[in-house]
């Protein structure tokens, strides 16, 4: 099946700078094989140890998460478009804060008082 | 960014307090200069004011929303209620897990509702963390948060 690939930019340094990628695939885990045949390191950035998707990459067929339907056996129809989204969270409380980066103090300039 | 695109994300963040807010910065594809600010809920149903999470259906529609205009994702913001307006533990462990590399952060550090304080970062990758990015202001605007 000949799908288009979405690539979100932390990737595109994998596939040459590309934003979409056209490709052949029946399935979700296909899909991901031909990429990593095509770009090596695709695989480790998508999959875990077990072949699933990781946890905070989330992938797309048409407007449909892959979670919701059969997951990385999800199969693909020609001219699906395929995107790879990235799960963004996060947040701060007491116990982890300021363990992750150190630098400048922010700029005053920017500061906004209510 | 423009000093009203600063506006409103400091505005955001404040309007939000003691809840963390976030959202997404879009513009020019292979381009640093943010042309849209989009507030998005923050979907983080347990602690919202100690997390926060962008709904990759958010995501989703506004990279399409992007796309249609040649433009695409160019980073995120988030804040932190009396917090400072550094990457945290947790958003660094997000960061290294998921696909943020090279991905700009823009942390606002809330202090009790009543002050906004923005620092940029760039997530290198899982190695190096985040490491701070200088924010450059359009400067021809007035200065609407003084």
């Amino acid at each position: 099946m000949a799908v288009s690939v979405q690539i979100p930019a932390p990737l595109r340094a994998l596939a040459g700078g590309a934003a979409e990628v056209r490709l052949e695939a029946s399935t979700v885990r296909e899909l991901v094989d031909e990429l990593q045949a095509r770009h090596a390191g695709f695989r480790e950035r998508l999959l875990d140890e077990g072949g699933r998707l990781k946890a905070y990459v989330r992938v797309f067929v048409n407007q449909d998460d892959v979670r919701a339907l059969e997951g990385e056996a999800t199969p693909l129809r020609d001219g699906d478009v395929v995107a790879i989204v990235p799960a963004i969270a996060g947040g701060c409380c007491r116990c982890c804060r300021v363990r992750a980066a150190s630098g400048p103090p922010p700029a005053a300039e920017f500061i906004m008082s209510a | 960014m423009t000093r009203e695109q600063m506006a409103t994300v400091l505005a955001h963040a404040l309007e939000g307090y003691p809840f963390e807010v976030c959202g997404v910065f879009v513009g020019p594809a292979n381009g640093r200069r943010v042309q849209r600010v989009v507030r998005v809920p923050n979907r983080e149903q347990e602690s919202p004011r100690v997390r926060y999470e962008i709904a990759p259906e958010d995501l989703l529609r506004i990279q399409k929303d992007a796309r249609t205009n040649g433009d695409e994702i160019l980073g995120f913001y988030h804040s932190h209620p009396d917090h400072p307006a550094r990457p945290s533990e947790t958003d660094r462990r997000v960061a290294a897990e998921g696909l943020s590399d090279g991905v700009v952060h823009l942390v606002v550090g809330v202090e009790g509702g009543a002050r906004a304080t923005p620092a940029a970062w760039v997530f290198r990758d899982a190695l190096a963390g985040f490491e701070p990015e200088p924010l450059e202001i359009d400067a021809k605007e007035d200065e609407p948060w003084r």
